[in-house]
C-alpha cells in the first residue's frame, strides 16, 4: 500500500470509481447520443433494420426500438436509462419505441452547448418540465376523438393506426393486410382485454398473404401416439373437455407402497391399476365430451381407447393454449374426472385439424365467448417470422391503445411540427433564460421529422423548411401537414390516414422529458466495486427464483414448441 | 504495512505487524477532519431542492440516481473510520426522522472544516469540542424561540396543514413535482391515520412503483395493490369475504416422511378418490362459510384450485408473510395457519378485489373505501425504474414528516431562514463569552452560512450576495427571511410557505455536533491488519473469465 511515505486519505473502499463535475455530465449526454445513434436509423416506413448477433449466436433482425435496445446489453450507466424508457413505452404503450430514445437523447444533445457555458443544470430542467408540460397539453387538444362512430367505422379508424404503426416495419409491404387483421384481432377479445388472449403462431413456409386470423384458439399438433390417426379430425358443435391431468397408466402416488402377503392378490392389484386409468377414461367419454384435451400426457393406451369411441384426444397441450381455449370456449380446467358436469365443458362451432406448411394444426373456431383470436403467421425466413411477431405486437398493441382512449393525432412528424412551433411561439412569451430553452426543446423535437426524411433519403432541411412555413401560417390550416414519405414533400397526414393514437406521443414525450432531466441532474457517479459473495448471492436468488416460478414451467414448454 | 522498511519502534513495536498506527493533530485529527470533509462534499451538492443528484452504483451493480444523502453515504460504502461516524449520525437522523440526513452530513462536515481552522490557529481540539457543545445548546435554545407562534397545535388530518409542513421536505427531493406528490402523500397518510394521531405507523402507507405513464397517472389507493394475477380464472369480485390461509391451500401432507401402505385391490382404488373427496369437503366448508376470496400464503393446489373454481371462489396468492400481514390489516381478516373452515370472525371484507391492467402489469387491487381501512396504497408511475426508485424516496421521506409532525408540529422557516437567525444570534452569544472557546463558538455560528451558501450554490446563484442581503435583513428584524431560489432573491418565507419541521432541524443539528464532537475527540487510530487480504481478488478476477 502507497500509505508509507504520504499516508492518504481512503474515503472509500479501494476500487471505488469517482467522477464527478461538469466533465462527468457530458459524458453521460455523449453516452446517450451515442445509444440513440444506433437506433436512429430505424424511424420510420422507410428506416433500416438492425442484425444483431448475440454471444450465444443468435441473431435476430429488428427495427423495434425496445428490442435493440434490450439485446445492445448497454452497461453504462446513464445509457442505461434510455434503456429503461424504450422499455417503459414498450410496457404502456407498445410501439413508439424508437421515437421515445430519439427524443430523450436530442433533448440532451440540445442542452450540451448550455452546460458547456456554464448554465446550472437545475435551470435547464425546470424548462425542461415546464416544456413537456405545455407539450403534453398541446397534444391533448389536438388529438380528435374517435368515440361514438359506429362498429364499421372505428374499424376503418383503428385500422388506421394500426396501418401507421406497421408501415415502419419490415411487414411494411403488406400493411393493409395485416391491419385489419390486427383491429379483427382486438375487437374480438372485446372491453376486458388480456393481451395473451391473442396468440400468435409463426409457421415458416408459404408467405405473408397465407397468414390468416382464427375467430378462436389455434394451436399446433401435440405429440400423439399410435391410434390417433384412427380419431376424427373434424367435428361440429362438440363439447370440449379440458383437463389437468395425466391419462396414462403410472402409479396414483409416489409415496403409496403396496405389500403383499397373499401372491394370488398380486393379479387383483393389477387390475385394480387398469380399473383406475379405465374408470377415468370412461367418465371422461361419458361426459359427453368429443374432444379431450390436457395439459399433461395423454397416453397409448387412452388415445386407443378414444380413438375407438371417435373421440379426438391432445396430450401436452401448452398451459397458454389451454387457458385460452378455456376462456374462448366457455370450459374451465378440470383437475379431476369425477363428477364433471356439463358446465365445465366447452363448446365451439367447428373444431377441426388442418394442414397449415407442414404442420398440422388443431383449430378452433366459431366459440361462443368469443374471446379469444390467434392469428397464424406464415414467412420465409425464421427471423423473418420473429419479427413480423413483434410487428404485429407493435400494432396490437397500438390498437388497443386506440380502443381505450380513443383519440389520434396525425402522424408523419406532423404533430411533432405543431408541438414545437407551439413551443417556440410560448417561449417568445417568456422573459430570462427560459425562453432559450425552451427553444432548444422545440428544437428537439423536430428531429422526428427530421430523422423520417434522413431516413427515407430526402432533403431534410428542405422538407423541414416546408413544414415549418406550412405550420407558421396564420389561420392554422397547416397545423396537420407532415412528412410525405411518397413523393419527398409535405402532405396532410390526417387526411392521408397517417394517424397514431395520442397516448402514445404524449407517453413518449413524458417519458423522454422524464429521462432527460434525470441525467441532466446527475453530477456525480460513483461506482463501488463488485463484492464477490453479493454476486452469488444474486445468482443464487435468480436461480431460486427461476426454480420455484414460471421459469421452470416455461422450460418444459419452451423444449416442445420449438 | 506501515512498519515495513521501518525500524520498529514505540508502539510499533507492541502490535502485530500490518497495524496501522496513527496519532497526533498531524496524522489522525486533521487527517479525520479531512476525510470527514471529503465525505460532506459528495453530499453538500445534493442539498436543497435545486441538489444534484448522484449516480451511485453498489456493489451488486444496481444503479441509484437520488439526491436522497441517506441513500447516498448508505450505498457509498465509506470506509474510512472517521467518516463512518458521520454517515452514522446520518443514519441515525434517517430513522429518528426520515428526513434531513443531508443538513445533519453537510452540516458536520462544515463544523470540521472550521475546527481545522481552530486548530491550525492553534486552539486544542479540547477547547473547540467545549465551544461547540456549549453552541449547541444555545442553538437549541434559539431554535426553540424561532419556532411558528401557533404552530404547536395542528390538525393532522386537515389536507392543507399537512402538506404546508411537508412541502419543503418533498420539494428538497423532488424540485418541481411537490406539489402533486405532497397531495398524494398527505391523503394517503391522513386515510390511514388512527385516532390517536402519535400511533401513526409508516409501514401503512405503501408505495406500489408501475413503469410506464408519468407522475400525473399516479394515484392512491384505498387498500393494497399487489403486484400479481389472481390465480384462478375469477378476476373481480365485488363486496365480498375473504379467508386468510397462510400456510397454503393445498392437501395437508405429513412433514414426516411417509409411506401409504396399501395392502388390497380395494384400497388401491379408492385412494385417489378419498384425497379428493378431502379436499373438496375442506372448499366447500370455506365457501359454506361465506368467504367469496381465499388468500393463500405458500402454494395453491391444482386440486384445491379446481374445487375452488367450482365452487366460485376467487384465489390470490401472496407469498409475502408481509405483504400477507398487511392484506390481513387491510381487509381486518385473521390468518389461519391451516385450511379448515373459518369461524365468522376471522373472514375478513373488501368492497372489491379486482385485477386490473396498469402499464402492461397486471396488478390485484383489493380496496376497502369505508372502515377499517388502515393501509392506503401509493400507485407511483414513472418512466423508469431509477426515476420511480427516487419518487419512492420522496414518498417515503414525506411519510415520514408527516410522522414526525404527528409527534410535534411545531415549525420554523424554512429556506435558510433559520440558519441565518441562528448564526446572528449565536455571533451574539459568543462574544459574551470569556474564555477560548469564544472561538469555537463562533465557528459554530459561521457553520451555519454553510445553508444558505451551498442552497445559493446549487440553484447556480451568487452565494456571497446572497449571504450579506441575508444577514442585512435579519439584522434588521425580518427574522423570516430566506432565499426564494426560483427568483434568486431574499424574501419572506411566510408569502411562499416554505416551512421546516422543528423537530428535523433539531435532530439534525444535534446529531451534526454530537457526530463533530466525537471525531474531534479522537487523537489516535490503530487499525488492525484486515483478515485474509489478499484472497478477495482472486475469486472475482476468476468470475470476469
Amino acid at each position: 500500500m502507497a500509505t508509507m511515505l504520504q499516508p492518504q486519505i481512503i474515503l472509500l473502499k479501494e476500487g471505488t470509481d469517482t467522477s464527478q463535475g461538469k466533465p462527468q455530465l457530458l459524458s453521460n449526454i455523449n453516452a446517450c447520443t451515442a445509444v440513440a445513434d444506433v437506433v436512429r436509423s430505424t424511424l420510420g416506413p422507410r428506416g433500416m433494420d438492425k442484425l444483431i448477433h448475440d454471444e450465444k449466436g443468435n441473431t435476430t433482425i429488428s427495427n423495434d426500438g425496445a428490442t435493440i435496445m434490450k439485446l445492445l446489453d448497454i452497461i453504462h450507466p446513464a445509457a442505461k436509462i434510455l434503456v429503461d424508457i424504450a422499455k417503459s413505452q414498450d410496457s404502456e404503450v407498445g410501439d413508439g419505441t424508437t421515437t421515445v430514445v430519439l427524443l430523450a437523447a436530442e433533448f440532451l444533445k440540445e442542452a450540451k452547448p448550455f452546460i458547456e457555458d456554464g448554465v446550472h443544470p437545475q435551470n435547464l430542467i425546470r424548462s425542461y418540465r415546464t416544456a413537456g408540460h405545455l407539450a403534453i397539453e398541446k397534444v391533448k387538444e389536438l388529438a380528435v376523438s374517435i368515440e361514438g362512430k359506429s362498429l364499421e367505422e372505428k374499424k376503418s379508424l383503428l385500422a388506421n393506426c394500426a396501418a401507421t404503426s406497421l408501415s415502419s416495419k419490415l411487414i411494411g409491404g403488406e400493411k393493409d393486410f395485416f391491419a385489419s387483421m390486427v383491429v379483427d384481432a382486438v375487437l374480438a377479445i372485446g372491453n376486458d382485454d388480456r393481451l395473451n388472449m391473442i396468440g400468435i403462431k409463426k409457421v415458416p413456409g408459404g408467405n405473408m398473404r397465407d397468414s390468416f386470423l382464427v375467430n378462436g384458439v389455434a394451436f399446433k399438433k401435440t405429440f400423439s401416439y399410435a391410434g390417433f390417426e384412427q380419431q376424427p379430425k373434424k367435428f361440429v358443435n362438440p363439447k370440449i373437455l379440458l383437463l389437468n391431468i395425466e391419462l396414462e397408466l403410472k402409479s396414483e402416488k409416489e409415496n403409496a407402497e403396496i405389500r403383499l402377503s397373499d401372491p394370488s392378490q398380486y393379479q387383483s392389484i393389477v387390475d385394480a391399476e387398469w380399473n383406475i386409468i379405465y374408470d377415468k377414461l370412461d367418465k371422461c367419454v361419458k361426459s359427453g365430451a368429443k374432444i379431450i384435451l390436457s395439459r399433461l400426457a395423454i397416453g397409448d393406451l387412452a388415445t386407443q381407447y378414444f380413438a375407438d369411441r371417435d373421440v379426438f384426444c391432445a396430450g401436452r397441450v401448452t398451459e397458454e393454449d389451454l387457458h385460452r381455449v378455456a376462456a374462448a370456449t366457455g370450459g374451465t380446467i378440470q383437475t379431476t374426472v369425477n363428477n364433471v358436469i356439463d358446465e365445465v365443458l366447452g363448446s365451439c362451432e367447428i373444431f377441426e385439424e388442418k394442414q397449415v406448411g407442414n404442420e398440422r394444426f388443431n383449430i378452433f373456431s366459431g366459440c361462443p365467448s368469443g374471446q379469444t383470436a390467434t392469428i397464424v403467421l406464415r414467412g420465409g425466413a425464421d427471423q423473418f417470422i420473429e419479427e413480423a411477431e413483434r410487428s404485429l405486437h407493435d400494432a396490437i398493441m397500438i390498437v388497443r391503445r386506440a380502443v381505450k382512449n380513443s383519440t389520434v393525432v396525425a402522424g408523419g412528424g406532423a404533430i411533432d411540427m405543431e408541438i414545437s412551433r407551439y413551443l417556440r411561439q410560448h417561449a417568445r412569451t417568456i422573459a430570462g433564460k427560459s425562453q432559450l430553452f425552451i427553444n432548444s426543446y422545440a428544437k428537439a423535437l423536430e428531429i422526428i421529422p427530421r430523422q423520417l426524411c434522413d431516413n427515407a433519403g430526402f432533403d431534410a432541411t428542405d422538407v423541414l423548411n416546408k413544414l415549418r412555413q406550412k405550420h407558421a401560417l396564420p389561420s392554422g390550416e397547416g397545423a396537420l401537414y407532415g412528412v410525405d414519405i411518397n413523393t419527398g414533400g409535405i402532405a396532410d397526414s390526417f387526411a392521408n390516414f397517417v394517424w397514431e393514437p395520442s397516448v402514445v406521443k404524449i407517453n413518449a414525450i413524458n417519458a423522454a422529458t422524464e429521462a432527460a432531466c434525470l441525467i441532466l441532474s446527475v453530477d456525480e457517479t460513483v461506482k463501488n466495486p463488485k463484492s464477490e459473495s453479493a454476486q452469488g448471492d444474486a445468482a443464487a436468488s435468480a436461480m431460486g427464483r427461476g426454480r420455484g416460478g414460471a421459469a421452470f414451467r416455461g422450460r418444459g414448454r419452451g423444449m416442445r414448441r420449438r | 504495512m506501515v512498519g515495513m522498511g521501518m525500524p520498529a519502534y514505540g508502539i510499533q513495536s507492541m502490535l502485530k505487524e500490518g497495524h496501522k498506527h496513527l496519532s497526533g493533530l498531524d496524522e489522525a485529527v486533521l487527517k479525520n477532519i479531512d476525510a470527514c470533509k471529503q465525505l460532506s462534499q459528495i453530499t453538500r451538492t445534493s442539498l436543497g431542492p435545486n441538489g444534484m443528484n448522484k449516480m451511485v452504483i453498489n456493489h451488486l451493480d444496481k444503479l441509484f440516481i437520488t439526491n436522497d444523502a441517506a441513500t447516498i453515504v448508505n450505498e457509498l460504502e465509506v470506509q474510512h473510520p472517521a467518516a463512518k461516524i458521520l454517515v452514522l449520525a446520518g443514519k441515525a437522523q434517517q430513522e429518528e426522522i426520515g428526513d434531513g440526513a443531508n443538513l445533519c452530513v453537510s452540516f458536520a462536515g462544515e463544523l470540521l472544516q472550521n475546527a481545522e481552522e481552530l486548530i491550525r490557529m492553534g486552539l486544542h481540539p479540547s477547547e473547540i469540542i467545549i465551544g461547540y457543545a456549549k453552541a449547541i445548546n444555545k442553538t437549541i435554545q434559539v431554535l426553540e424561540e424561532l419556532v411558528e407562534a401557533g404552530s404547536d397545535t395542528m390538525d393532522v388530518r386537515d389536507t392543507n396543514q399537512v402538506i404546508s409542513r411537508m412541502k419543503a421536505a418533498v420539494a428538497s427531493k423532488q424540485f418541481g413535482l411537490e406539489d402533486i406528490l405532497c397531495c398524494l402523500i398527505a391523503q394517503a397518510c391522513i386515510q390511514v391515520c388512527p385516532k390517536n394521531p402519535a400511533n401513526f405507523n409508516v409501514d401503512n402507507v405503501r408505495v406500489t412503483k408501475l413503469l410506464g405513464g408519468g407522475l400525473h397517472d399516479s394515484k392512491i389507493v384505498r387498500g393494497m395493490v399487489l403486484k400479481s394475477d389472481a390465480v384462478g380464472s375469477i378476476k373481480r369480485i365485488e363486496k365480498a369475504k375473504v379467508a386468510v390461509f397462510a400456510g397454503g391451500v393445498d392437501t395437508s401432507a405429513t412433514e414426516t416422511k411417509g409411506t401409504v401402505l396399501i395392502h388390497s385391490a380395494e384400497q388401491l382404488e379408492n385412494y385417489a378418490r378419498t384425497e379428493e373427496a378431502k379436499v373438496e369437503q375442506l372448499i366447500k366448508a370455506v365457501a359454506e362459510s361465506g368467504a367469496k376470496v381465499i388468500v393463500s400464503g405458500a402454494a395453491v393446489g391444482e386440486m384445491a384450485l379446481h374445487f375452488c373454481e367450482r365452487y366460485k371462489l376467487m384465489v390470490l396468492k401472496i407469498s409475502s408473510k408481509f405483504e400477507l400481514r398487511r392484506f390481513c390489516r387491510t381487509t381486518g381478516a385473521v390468518a389461519l395457519l391451516k385450511l379448515s373452515p373459518p369461524n365468522p370472525d376471522d373472514l375478513g371484507y373488501v368492497d372489491s378485489i379486482s385485477v386490473e391492467e396498469i402499464g402492461g402489469v397486471r396488478v390485484t387491487i383489493a380496496r376497502n373505501e369505508e372502515g377499517g381501512n388502515s393501509v392506503s396504497t401509493v400507485v407511483l408511475r414513472g418512466s423508469t425504474d431509477s426515476i420511480l426508485d427516487d419518487l419512492e424516496r420522496a414518498v417515503d421521506d414525506g411519510v415520514n414528516t408527516y410522522k414526525a409532525m404527528c409527534r410535534d408540529s411545531r415549525i420554523v422557516p424554512g429556506a435558510a431562514a433559520t440558519e441565518i437567525e441562528l448564526a446572528i444570534r449565536l455571533k451574539e452569544f459568543s462574544l459574551k463569552e470569556t474564555g477560548l472557546d469564544q472561538y469555537a463558538i463562533s465557528k459554530f455560528a459561521e457553520s451555519f452560512e454553510m445553508v444558505p451558501k451551498t442552497l445559493a450554490e446549487n440553484a447556480g446563484l451568487n452565494a456571497m450576495e446572497i449571504i450579506s442581503s441575508l444577514y442585512a435583513e435579519h439584522a434588521s428584524g425580518n427574522a423570516r427571511v430566506g432565499i426564494d431560489l426560483e427568483e434568486g432573491t431574499c424574501k419572506d418565507v411566510s408569502t411562499n410557505s416554505i416551512w421546516d419541521l422543528y423537530i428535523t432541524k433539531f435532530f439534525a443539528l444535534k446529531y451534526a455536533a454530537d457526530a463533530v464532537c466525537t471525531v474531534l475527540r479522537v487523537d489516535q487510530i490503530i487499525m488492525a491488519k484486515p483478515a485474509g487480504g489478499p484472497k478477495r481478488d482472486a475469486p472475482a478476477g476468476m468470475d470476469e473469465d
